[in-house]
Protein backbone atom coordinates (compact mmCIF):
# COMPACT_ATOMS: atom_id res chain seq x y z
CA UNK A 1 0.00 0.00 0.00
CA UNK A 2 0.72 3.64 0.13
CA UNK A 3 2.22 3.80 -3.57
CA UNK A 4 5.11 1.33 -3.01
CA UNK A 5 7.69 1.25 -6.17
CA UNK A 6 10.11 -1.40 -5.86
CA UNK A 7 12.92 -1.07 -7.86
CA UNK A 8 15.00 -4.33 -9.11
CA UNK A 9 17.30 -4.82 -6.59
CA UNK A 10 16.44 -2.28 -3.96
CA UNK A 11 14.03 -2.30 -0.71
CA UNK A 12 10.30 -1.17 -1.60
CA UNK A 13 9.62 2.49 -1.09
CA UNK A 14 6.90 4.47 0.18
CA UNK A 15 6.07 8.26 0.94
CA UNK A 16 7.06 10.47 3.02
CA UNK A 17 5.55 13.59 2.79
CA UNK A 18 6.21 14.40 -0.64
CA UNK A 19 9.74 12.73 -0.59
CA UNK A 20 9.83 8.66 -1.59
CA UNK A 21 12.00 6.50 1.28
CA UNK A 22 12.75 2.75 1.55
CA UNK A 23 10.00 1.41 4.08
CA UNK A 24 12.15 0.88 6.84
CA UNK A 25 12.92 4.66 7.01
CA UNK A 26 9.44 6.13 7.64
CA UNK A 27 8.89 5.10 11.12
CA UNK A 28 12.26 6.63 11.58
CA UNK A 29 11.32 9.61 9.92
CA UNK A 30 8.04 10.14 11.40
CA UNK A 31 9.42 9.22 14.95
CA UNK A 32 11.41 12.77 14.61
CA UNK A 33 8.75 14.42 13.69
CA UNK A 34 7.16 13.77 16.84
CA UNK A 35 9.62 13.90 18.89
CA UNK A 36 10.28 17.22 17.38
CA UNK A 37 6.93 18.57 18.52
CA UNK A 38 5.83 16.86 21.23
CA UNK A 39 6.53 19.13 24.03
CA UNK A 40 4.13 22.05 22.18
CA UNK A 41 1.73 19.70 20.18
CA UNK A 42 -1.41 20.80 21.73
CA UNK A 43 -0.72 24.24 21.30
CA UNK A 44 -0.25 23.51 17.62
CA UNK A 45 -2.72 21.79 17.11
CA UNK A 46 -5.16 24.62 18.75
CA UNK A 47 -3.16 27.32 16.83
CA UNK A 48 -3.66 25.10 13.24
CA UNK A 49 -7.31 24.44 13.99
CA UNK A 50 -8.44 27.28 15.75
CA UNK A 51 -9.85 25.31 18.48
CA UNK A 52 -12.02 23.04 15.85
CA UNK A 53 -9.86 20.07 16.50
CA UNK A 54 -11.75 19.85 19.69
CA UNK A 55 -15.05 19.46 17.86
CA UNK A 56 -13.55 16.40 15.55
CA UNK A 57 -13.28 14.62 18.55
CA UNK A 58 -16.27 15.51 20.50
CA UNK A 59 -18.39 14.29 17.02
CA UNK A 60 -15.81 11.21 16.93
CA UNK A 61 -16.92 10.47 20.88
CA UNK A 62 -20.50 10.73 19.50
CA UNK A 63 -20.33 8.14 17.52
CA UNK A 64 -18.11 5.93 19.26
CA UNK A 65 -21.09 4.21 21.03
CA UNK A 66 -18.92 3.52 24.21
CA UNK A 67 -20.71 2.92 27.39
CA UNK A 68 -19.90 2.18 30.99
CA UNK A 69 -17.40 -1.18 31.19
CA UNK A 70 -16.31 -1.00 27.65
CA UNK A 71 -12.80 -1.60 26.53
CA UNK A 72 -11.35 1.04 24.00
CA UNK A 73 -8.33 1.17 21.83
CA UNK A 74 -7.05 4.87 21.31
CA UNK A 75 -4.41 3.97 18.72
CA UNK A 76 -2.10 6.44 18.25
CA UNK A 77 -3.62 8.70 21.02
CA UNK A 78 -0.87 11.53 21.47
CA UNK A 79 -1.89 13.39 24.09
CA UNK A 80 -4.57 11.78 25.16
CA UNK A 81 -8.11 13.96 24.19
CA UNK A 82 -9.94 11.14 23.39
CA UNK A 83 -8.43 8.77 25.60
CA UNK A 84 -9.36 11.71 28.55
CA UNK A 85 -13.15 11.29 27.70
CA UNK A 86 -13.56 7.32 26.88
CA UNK A 87 -12.23 7.22 30.41
CA UNK A 88 -15.15 8.87 31.57
CA UNK A 89 -17.28 7.14 29.09
CA UNK A 90 -16.30 3.52 30.29
CA UNK A 91 -16.08 4.49 34.00
CA UNK A 92 -13.95 2.27 36.52
CA UNK A 93 -15.38 -1.22 35.06
CA UNK A 94 -13.91 -0.13 31.73
CA UNK A 95 -10.54 0.00 30.42
CA UNK A 96 -9.07 2.44 27.73
CA UNK A 97 -5.65 1.58 26.02
CA UNK A 98 -3.75 4.60 24.72
CA UNK A 99 -1.25 3.58 22.35
CA UNK A 100 1.08 5.10 20.50
CA UNK A 101 4.60 4.02 18.74
CA UNK A 102 6.27 7.86 19.66
CA UNK A 103 7.77 7.45 23.36
CA UNK A 104 8.03 11.27 23.45
CA UNK A 105 4.47 11.17 22.89
CA UNK A 106 3.01 8.94 24.76
CA UNK A 107 4.67 10.79 27.59
CA UNK A 108 3.31 13.94 27.09
CA UNK A 109 0.26 12.59 27.03
CA UNK A 110 0.64 10.30 30.11
CA UNK A 111 1.90 13.24 32.15
CA UNK A 112 -1.19 15.15 31.39
CA UNK A 113 -3.74 12.87 31.89
CA UNK A 114 -2.00 11.58 35.22
CA UNK A 115 -1.39 15.27 36.31
CA UNK A 116 -5.62 16.11 35.14
CA UNK A 117 -6.61 12.68 37.83
CA UNK A 118 -7.20 10.24 34.93
CA UNK A 119 -5.05 7.17 36.62
CA UNK A 120 -7.66 4.25 37.42
CA UNK A 121 -9.09 2.90 33.85
CA UNK A 122 -6.00 3.72 31.60
CA UNK A 123 -2.95 1.82 30.28
CA UNK A 124 -0.34 3.33 28.36
CA UNK A 125 1.37 0.98 25.93
CA UNK A 126 4.15 1.85 23.43
CA UNK A 127 2.97 -0.29 19.95
CA UNK A 128 2.91 -0.14 16.48
CA UNK A 129 -0.31 -0.15 15.14
CA UNK A 130 0.67 -2.78 12.02
CA UNK A 131 1.58 -4.74 14.95
CA UNK A 132 -0.87 -4.27 17.67
CA UNK A 133 0.22 -6.26 21.00
CA UNK A 134 -3.20 -7.25 21.81
CA UNK A 135 -5.43 -10.42 22.03
CA UNK A 136 -7.99 -11.10 19.46
CA UNK A 137 -11.41 -10.24 19.22
CA UNK A 138 -10.67 -7.90 22.89
CA UNK A 139 -11.87 -4.26 22.22
CA UNK A 140 -15.09 -3.04 21.79
CA UNK A 141 -13.94 0.06 20.23
CA UNK A 142 -11.04 1.20 18.31
CA UNK A 143 -9.77 4.70 17.27
CA UNK A 144 -7.11 6.21 15.15
CA UNK A 145 -7.51 9.93 15.49
CA UNK A 146 -5.07 11.97 12.99
CA UNK A 147 -2.44 8.90 13.08
CA UNK A 148 -3.29 6.48 10.30
CA UNK A 149 -1.53 8.62 7.38
CA UNK A 150 2.12 8.47 9.35
CA UNK A 151 1.54 4.14 9.22
CA UNK A 152 3.80 3.10 6.53
CA UNK A 153 1.65 -0.17 5.87
CA UNK A 154 -2.07 1.28 6.24
CA UNK A 155 -3.67 -1.83 4.98
CA UNK A 156 -1.66 -3.60 7.69
CA UNK A 157 -2.60 -1.64 10.39
CA UNK A 158 -6.42 -1.82 9.37
CA UNK A 159 -6.23 -5.73 9.30
CA UNK A 160 -4.71 -5.30 12.74
CA UNK A 161 -7.30 -3.56 14.24
CA UNK A 162 -9.80 -5.64 12.87
CA UNK A 163 -7.98 -8.85 14.61
CA UNK A 164 -8.04 -6.98 18.03
CA UNK A 165 -12.09 -6.23 17.85
CA UNK A 166 -14.69 -7.75 19.12
CA UNK A 167 -17.12 -8.73 16.80
CA UNK A 168 -19.93 -6.29 16.79
CA UNK A 169 -16.86 -3.62 17.44
CA UNK A 170 -16.48 0.05 15.93
CA UNK A 171 -13.29 1.18 14.49
CA UNK A 172 -13.10 5.12 13.95
CA UNK A 173 -10.64 6.52 11.58
CA UNK A 174 -10.39 10.37 12.41
CA UNK A 175 -8.20 11.54 9.50
CA UNK A 176 -7.45 14.91 7.32
CA UNK A 177 -8.71 14.10 4.11
CA UNK A 178 -10.12 15.88 0.66
CA UNK A 179 -12.03 18.97 0.39
CA UNK A 180 -15.30 18.71 -1.18
CA UNK A 181 -15.05 22.45 -2.59
CA UNK A 182 -12.47 23.53 -5.24
CA UNK A 183 -12.53 27.12 -3.67
CA UNK A 184 -11.62 25.18 -0.03
CA UNK A 185 -9.36 23.62 -1.26
CA UNK A 186 -6.96 26.42 -2.97
CA UNK A 187 -7.89 28.05 0.24
CA UNK A 188 -6.79 25.33 2.59
CA UNK A 189 -3.27 24.54 0.29
CA UNK A 190 -2.14 27.98 0.51
CA UNK A 191 -2.80 28.18 4.35
CA UNK A 192 -0.95 24.72 4.58
CA UNK A 193 2.15 25.18 2.59
CA UNK A 194 2.94 28.97 3.89
CA UNK A 195 1.14 29.30 6.94
CA UNK A 196 1.34 25.81 8.77
CA UNK A 197 5.56 25.92 8.60
CA UNK A 198 5.35 29.56 9.68
CA UNK A 199 3.38 28.77 12.44
CA UNK A 200 5.95 25.73 13.40
CA UNK A 201 9.49 27.75 12.53
CA UNK A 202 7.62 30.67 15.08
CA UNK A 203 6.34 28.14 17.96
CA UNK A 204 8.65 25.05 17.67
CA UNK A 205 10.96 26.17 15.65
CA UNK A 206 10.68 22.99 13.34
CA UNK A 207 9.08 24.18 9.73
CA UNK A 208 9.88 20.91 8.28
CA UNK A 209 7.69 19.00 10.60
CA UNK A 210 4.97 21.20 9.80
CA UNK A 211 5.02 21.17 5.78
CA UNK A 212 5.39 17.42 6.54
CA UNK A 213 2.22 17.59 8.01
CA UNK A 214 0.82 19.82 5.04
CA UNK A 215 2.50 16.89 2.29
CA UNK A 216 1.19 13.48 3.93
CA UNK A 217 -2.29 15.15 4.37
CA UNK A 218 -1.91 15.61 0.76
CA UNK A 219 -0.72 11.65 -0.05
CA UNK A 220 -3.39 10.35 2.65
CA UNK A 221 -5.94 8.05 0.91
CA UNK A 222 -9.15 10.17 0.04
CA UNK A 223 -12.66 9.25 1.72
CA UNK A 224 -13.46 6.81 -0.74
CA UNK A 225 -10.19 5.56 -1.03
CA UNK A 226 -9.83 4.78 2.55
CA UNK A 227 -13.81 3.52 2.73
CA UNK A 228 -12.63 1.02 0.12
CA UNK A 229 -9.88 -0.25 2.20
CA UNK A 230 -11.74 -0.20 5.34
CA UNK A 231 -14.26 -2.88 3.06
CA UNK A 232 -11.19 -4.65 1.52
CA UNK A 233 -9.74 -5.63 5.54
CA UNK A 234 -13.19 -6.91 6.61
CA UNK A 235 -15.19 -4.31 7.58
CA UNK A 236 -18.78 -3.95 7.62
CA UNK A 237 -21.46 -1.34 7.30
CA UNK A 238 -18.47 1.23 6.24
CA UNK A 239 -19.12 4.60 6.26
CA UNK A 240 -18.24 8.25 6.92
CA UNK A 241 -18.86 11.60 7.68
CA UNK A 242 -16.87 14.61 6.34
CA UNK A 243 -16.28 17.78 8.89
CA UNK A 244 -15.42 21.05 7.82
CA UNK A 245 -15.89 20.84 4.18
CA UNK A 246 -14.43 17.30 3.75
CA UNK A 247 -10.71 18.66 5.49
CA UNK A 248 -11.47 15.67 8.20
CA UNK A 249 -12.95 13.23 7.45
CA UNK A 250 -14.31 10.03 10.39
CA UNK A 251 -14.32 6.82 9.09
CA UNK A 252 -16.67 4.10 10.73
CA UNK A 253 -16.75 0.25 10.35
CA UNK A 254 -18.07 -2.59 11.99
CA UNK A 255 -16.77 -5.75 12.45
CA UNK A 256 -18.55 -8.55 11.34
CA UNK B 1 -20.11 21.86 13.83
CA UNK B 2 -21.91 24.93 15.01
CA UNK B 3 -23.53 22.41 16.65
CA UNK B 4 -20.84 20.63 18.16
CA UNK B 5 -19.41 24.63 19.09
CA UNK B 6 -22.31 25.23 20.43
CA UNK B 7 -22.76 22.37 22.95
CA UNK B 8 -19.40 22.61 23.41
CA UNK B 9 -19.84 26.30 24.99
CA UNK B 10 -22.93 25.06 26.92
CA UNK B 11 -21.35 22.50 28.35
CA UNK B 12 -18.43 24.55 29.77
CA UNK B 13 -20.49 27.22 31.40
CA UNK B 14 -22.32 24.59 33.12
CA UNK B 15 -19.74 22.83 34.21
CA UNK B 16 -18.35 26.08 35.62
CA UNK B 17 -21.37 27.16 37.32
CA UNK B 18 -21.63 23.27 38.28
CA UNK B 19 -18.31 23.55 40.17
CA UNK B 20 -19.26 26.43 42.00
CA UNK B 21 -21.63 24.13 44.69
CA UNK B 22 -19.23 21.48 46.14
CA UNK B 23 -22.53 19.18 46.38
CA UNK B 24 -23.31 19.16 42.89
CA UNK B 25 -21.10 16.81 41.50
CA UNK B 26 -20.78 14.31 44.11
CA UNK B 27 -24.35 13.98 43.47
CA UNK B 28 -24.30 13.78 39.95
CA UNK B 29 -21.85 10.83 40.38
CA UNK B 30 -24.27 7.93 40.80
CA UNK B 31 -26.00 8.75 37.21
CA UNK B 32 -22.40 8.13 35.42
CA UNK B 33 -23.29 5.68 32.32
CA UNK B 34 -26.57 6.93 32.44
CA UNK B 35 -27.88 8.93 29.18
CA UNK B 36 -31.04 11.25 29.11
CA UNK B 37 -32.23 11.91 25.59
CA UNK B 38 -34.39 15.50 25.34
CA UNK B 39 -35.93 15.59 21.99
CA UNK B 40 -37.71 19.41 21.68
CA UNK B 41 -40.86 18.93 19.40
CA UNK B 42 -41.15 22.37 18.55
CA UNK B 43 -39.41 23.77 17.52
CA UNK B 44 -37.23 20.55 16.43
CA UNK B 45 -34.23 20.19 18.73
CA UNK B 46 -32.76 16.97 19.93
CA UNK B 47 -29.97 16.89 22.99
CA UNK B 48 -28.26 14.33 24.41
CA UNK B 49 -27.12 14.57 28.56
CA UNK B 50 -24.44 12.67 29.95
CA UNK B 51 -23.81 13.50 33.72
CA UNK B 52 -20.91 11.95 35.43
CA UNK B 53 -18.85 13.25 38.80
CA UNK B 54 -16.73 15.60 35.87
CA UNK B 55 -19.92 17.82 35.30
CA UNK B 56 -22.57 17.30 32.18
CA UNK B 57 -21.58 16.39 28.68
CA UNK B 58 -24.19 17.65 25.88
CA UNK B 59 -24.36 15.97 22.67
CA UNK B 60 -26.30 16.41 19.61
CA UNK B 61 -26.35 12.62 18.77
CA UNK B 62 -25.43 9.66 20.81
CA UNK B 63 -25.18 5.67 19.62
CA UNK B 64 -24.99 4.15 22.89
CA UNK B 65 -28.47 3.17 24.98
CA UNK B 66 -30.66 5.92 26.48
CA UNK B 67 -31.45 5.75 30.05
CA UNK B 68 -34.71 7.92 29.99
CA UNK B 69 -36.42 9.84 27.03
CA UNK B 70 -37.98 13.06 27.53
CA UNK B 71 -40.10 14.32 24.11
CA UNK B 72 -42.12 17.73 24.99
CA UNK B 73 -42.43 21.27 23.31
CA UNK B 74 -40.11 24.09 24.15
CA UNK B 75 -42.07 25.62 26.53
CA UNK B 76 -43.17 22.42 28.53
CA UNK B 77 -39.24 21.62 28.77
CA UNK B 78 -39.01 25.56 30.31
CA UNK B 79 -41.76 25.13 32.52
CA UNK B 80 -39.63 21.59 33.83
CA UNK B 81 -36.37 23.65 34.18
CA UNK B 82 -37.92 26.22 36.08
CA UNK B 83 -40.93 24.51 38.00
CA UNK B 84 -40.61 23.46 41.66
CA UNK B 85 -43.55 20.47 41.30
CA UNK B 86 -41.37 18.74 38.26
CA UNK B 87 -44.20 15.73 38.68
CA UNK B 88 -46.92 17.83 37.87
CA UNK B 89 -44.85 19.08 34.56
CA UNK B 90 -43.93 15.39 33.95
CA UNK B 91 -47.58 14.44 33.89
CA UNK B 92 -49.00 16.73 31.64
CA UNK B 93 -50.54 16.00 28.71
CA UNK B 94 -47.90 16.80 25.74
CA UNK B 95 -45.37 15.51 28.16
CA UNK B 96 -43.90 12.10 27.18
CA UNK B 97 -42.07 10.50 28.73
CA UNK B 98 -39.87 6.51 28.45
CA UNK B 99 -37.50 5.29 30.51
CA UNK B 100 -36.01 5.62 34.16
CA UNK B 101 -37.64 8.95 35.10
CA UNK B 102 -35.61 9.47 38.30
CA UNK B 103 -32.28 9.62 35.96
CA UNK B 104 -34.43 12.86 34.86
CA UNK B 105 -35.72 13.93 38.32
CA UNK B 106 -32.56 13.29 39.97
CA UNK B 107 -30.56 15.61 37.41
CA UNK B 108 -33.30 18.23 37.71
CA UNK B 109 -32.99 18.09 41.57
CA UNK B 110 -29.09 18.07 41.27
CA UNK B 111 -29.65 21.53 39.20
CA UNK B 112 -32.40 22.76 41.25
CA UNK B 113 -30.40 22.91 44.95
CA UNK B 114 -27.50 24.54 43.20
CA UNK B 115 -26.24 27.12 46.15
CA UNK B 116 -23.36 28.72 44.23
CA UNK B 117 -20.50 29.90 45.71
CA UNK B 118 -20.03 33.20 43.35
CA UNK B 119 -17.03 34.13 46.41
CA UNK B 120 -14.93 31.32 46.13
CA UNK B 121 -15.08 32.17 42.08
CA UNK B 122 -14.52 35.61 42.30
CA UNK B 123 -11.36 34.70 45.13
CA UNK B 124 -9.84 32.99 42.53
CA UNK B 125 -9.59 35.90 40.43
CA UNK B 126 -9.11 38.76 42.59
CA UNK B 127 -7.88 37.14 45.19
CA UNK B 128 -9.22 36.86 48.64
CA UNK B 129 -8.83 40.89 49.59
CA UNK B 130 -10.17 42.19 46.66
CA UNK B 131 -13.07 39.46 46.73
CA UNK B 132 -13.99 40.54 49.97
CA UNK B 133 -13.91 44.27 49.09
CA UNK B 134 -16.07 43.40 46.22
CA UNK B 135 -18.36 40.98 47.63
CA UNK B 136 -19.01 43.10 50.59
CA UNK B 137 -19.96 46.14 48.19
CA UNK B 138 -22.02 43.57 45.75
CA UNK B 139 -23.67 42.47 49.23
CA UNK B 140 -24.33 46.18 50.67
CA UNK B 141 -25.78 47.52 46.95
CA UNK B 142 -28.09 44.54 47.25
CA UNK B 143 -29.12 45.55 50.72
CA UNK B 144 -29.84 49.16 50.03
CA UNK B 145 -31.67 48.19 46.34
CA UNK B 146 -34.00 45.75 48.11
CA UNK B 147 -34.91 47.81 51.26
CA UNK B 148 -35.17 50.87 48.36
CA UNK B 149 -37.25 48.62 46.44
CA UNK B 150 -39.65 47.64 49.84
CA UNK B 151 -39.92 51.48 50.75
CA UNK B 152 -40.83 52.08 47.06
CA UNK B 153 -43.36 49.59 47.29
CA UNK B 154 -45.28 50.89 50.31
CA UNK B 155 -45.11 54.40 49.90
CA UNK B 156 -46.52 54.13 46.17
CA UNK B 157 -49.40 51.44 48.04
CA UNK B 158 -49.99 54.65 50.71
CA UNK B 159 -50.25 57.18 48.08
CA UNK B 160 -52.02 55.57 45.49
CA UNK B 161 -54.79 54.14 48.88
CA UNK B 162 -54.45 57.75 50.90
CA UNK B 163 -53.61 60.37 48.79
CA UNK B 164 -55.65 60.12 45.01
CA UNK B 165 -57.75 57.59 46.40
CA UNK B 166 -57.09 55.73 42.98
CA UNK B 167 -57.39 51.95 44.81
CA UNK B 168 -58.62 51.21 48.12
CA UNK B 169 -56.12 50.64 50.59
CA UNK B 170 -55.74 47.71 52.36
CA UNK B 171 -57.38 47.84 56.12
CA UNK B 172 -60.37 49.55 54.23
CA UNK B 173 -60.81 46.55 51.75
CA UNK B 174 -60.34 43.85 54.65
CA UNK B 175 -62.91 45.83 56.66
CA UNK B 176 -65.92 46.31 53.68
CA UNK B 177 -64.68 42.08 52.63
CA UNK B 178 -65.49 41.58 56.91
CA UNK B 179 -68.60 43.32 55.43
CA UNK B 180 -69.55 41.05 52.77
CA UNK B 181 -69.19 37.99 54.78
CA UNK B 182 -71.40 39.15 57.31
CA UNK B 183 -74.13 40.24 55.12
CA UNK B 184 -73.53 36.58 52.96
CA UNK B 185 -74.17 35.10 56.24
CA UNK B 186 -77.07 36.89 57.21
CA UNK B 187 -78.47 36.36 53.89
CA UNK B 188 -77.35 32.34 53.91
CA UNK B 189 -79.39 32.50 57.55
CA UNK B 190 -82.18 34.38 56.28
CA UNK B 191 -82.82 32.08 53.26
CA UNK B 192 -82.36 29.06 55.79
CA UNK B 193 -85.56 30.44 57.70
CA UNK B 194 -87.45 31.31 54.89
CA UNK B 195 -86.90 27.84 54.20
CA UNK B 196 -88.17 26.48 57.35
CA UNK B 197 -91.31 28.60 57.53
CA UNK B 198 -92.31 27.63 53.83
CA UNK B 199 -92.34 24.15 55.22
CA UNK B 200 -94.62 25.04 58.17
CA UNK B 201 -97.10 26.74 55.89
CA UNK B 202 -97.05 23.53 53.32
CA UNK B 203 -99.92 20.88 54.30
CA UNK B 204 -98.63 17.85 54.71
CA UNK B 205 -100.12 14.94 52.18
CA UNK B 206 -101.54 12.97 54.73
CA UNK B 207 -103.46 15.57 56.86
CA UNK B 208 -107.08 16.39 55.53
CA UNK B 209 -107.25 20.25 54.09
Amino acid sequence: MNDPRKGSDAEPTTHFGYQSVPESQKADKVAEVFHSVAAKYDLMNDLMSAGVHRLWKRFTIELSGVRTGNRVLDIAGGTGDLTRQFSRLVGPTGEVVLADINASMLKVGRDKLLDSGVANNVQFVQADAEKLPFPDNHFDCVTIAFGLRNVTHKDQAIRSMLRVLKPGGRLLILEFSKPTSNLLSKAYDAYSFSLLPLMGKLITNDSESYRYLAESIRMHPDQETLKAMMVEAGFERATYHNMTGGIVALHRGIKP
Amino acid sequence: MFTQALLATAETGINRVLRLDATALPRLAHLAGKVIEVECSAPALQLFILADEAGLRLAARWEGDIACRLRAPASSLLRLATSNDKTAVLHSPEVELDGDSAVLLDLAGVLQDLELDWEYELARWLGPVGSQLLSSHLKSRARWTSQNLDSLRHNLADYLAEESRSLVGNNEAQARFAELDDLKMALDRLDARVERLALTLTPKPSEPA
